[in-house]
């Protein structure tokens, strides 16, 4: 009985995780679809990348979000997903915390392409760590019960 | 019990090879087919936001600036939010936040001749405020508005006097 209760535990949390981190990144996505000029800015204000890549990140990562998002949503092709969400969120914080560090006063970009609030660069790094620990809680979950070969049941030790 | 096996991770890498390939073509053609497509490699050290829709270059140079400073022939004005003003402004400046300049313009800029040299400012290099604020201005009858580019970064850099919130 205590074992049913906690396979359910297990199995909400981790269908919880996958449908938040899914709404997560396809809320990020559709500002940015909808104008990666403006995404493109906030790419160049990091000032991390170099010219080259930042046009190419502007159009392609929105796309990119949006793709895992929807995967993760659907529930399929979970490990490819997992993985890259786990990469791309990973990339964003240290983005954040490089920008923290070095001072620079600019937009996250994280949800939106407007520049004219003043940056909460502390919450944001909060808010994306957040993120960051769904995301690799899913990675361990997907890959663990994944490749003990217990696709149906979410169980933790085979 | 083995962790994560091989076959879990060949398995991944197909799938990310499958996202990366729709994304490609999702990016590829949504920037096509939009109308305002971009280019996929651009020269972002040569793009200017000083220039306005007409061609004309509003940047004024650090040295320029420090000299109608020291003159007092300028009017300096902070484009920032009111609280980023408040945390510290290039002394003397006003503050005229460009997202409120609609409905604060009136009382910052009474008194202020429209034939003054104004120098509008933000932070950060490719910040758009001061330029906003300066075709605002402009459009408002102000002739002689320039911009300060990456102004408060510059000025804090280069130590010259600033102050917080003016009493």
């Amino acid at each position: 009985m205590k074992e049913e209760i906690r396979k359910k535990i297990s199995m909400f949390l981790y269908h919880g995780a996958r449908i938040i981190l899914g709404i997560v990144f396809i809320y990020a996505s559709y500002d940015k679809i909808l104008h990666p000029a403006a995404f493109a800015k906030i790419i160049y204000n990091y000032q991390i990348l170099p010219d080259e890549l930042i046009n190419l990140s502007a159009i392609f990562l929105p796309w990119l979000e949006l793709t895992i998002g929807s995967l993760l949503i659907i529930g399929i092709w979970l490990p490819g997903s997992v993985f890259i969400g786990n990469i791309l969120l990973i990339i964003f914080f240290c983005a954040l915390m490089y920008n923290k560090a070095r001072g620079l006063d600019i937009s996250c970009g994280c949800f939106s392409t407007s520049q004219g609030e003043a940056p909460e660069s502390t919450l944001y790094l909060l808010r994306d760590f957040s993120f960051v620990v769904i995301a690799v809680y899913l990675f361990i979950k997907v890959f663990i019960s994944e490749s003990s070969g217990l696709k149906s049941s979410f169980r933790i030790t085979p | 019990m083995t962790l994560i096996n091989s076959q879990i991770w060949i398995k991944t890498s197909r799938q990310v090879l499958f996202i990366a390939m729709i994304v490609l073509v999702a990016g590829f053609f949504s920037n096509k087919l939009r109308s305002d497509k971009m280019p996929f490699v651009e020269d972002w050290s040569e793009k200017s936001n000083t220039v306005t829709s007409s061609g004309e270059n509003l940047e004024l140079s650090l040295s320029e600036a420090k000299n109608l400073f020291n003159k007092g022939e300028a009017l300096f004005i902070d484009a920032r939010s009111g609280a980023e003003y408040d945390a510290g402004h290039i002394k003397g400046a006003k503050s005229l936040p460009y997202k409120e300049a609609d409905w604060q313009f009136v009382e910052v800029m009474a008194g202020v001749p429209e034939e003054s040299a104004i120098i509008t400012y933000c932070d950060g290099k490719m910040c758009e405020l001061s330029m906003e604020l300066a075709v605002f201005l402009r459009n408002a009858g102000y002739k002689n508005v320039k911009v300060l580019s990456n102004g408060w970064s510059v000025w804090k850099q280069n130590g010259l006097p600033v102050e917080t919130r003016a009493q």
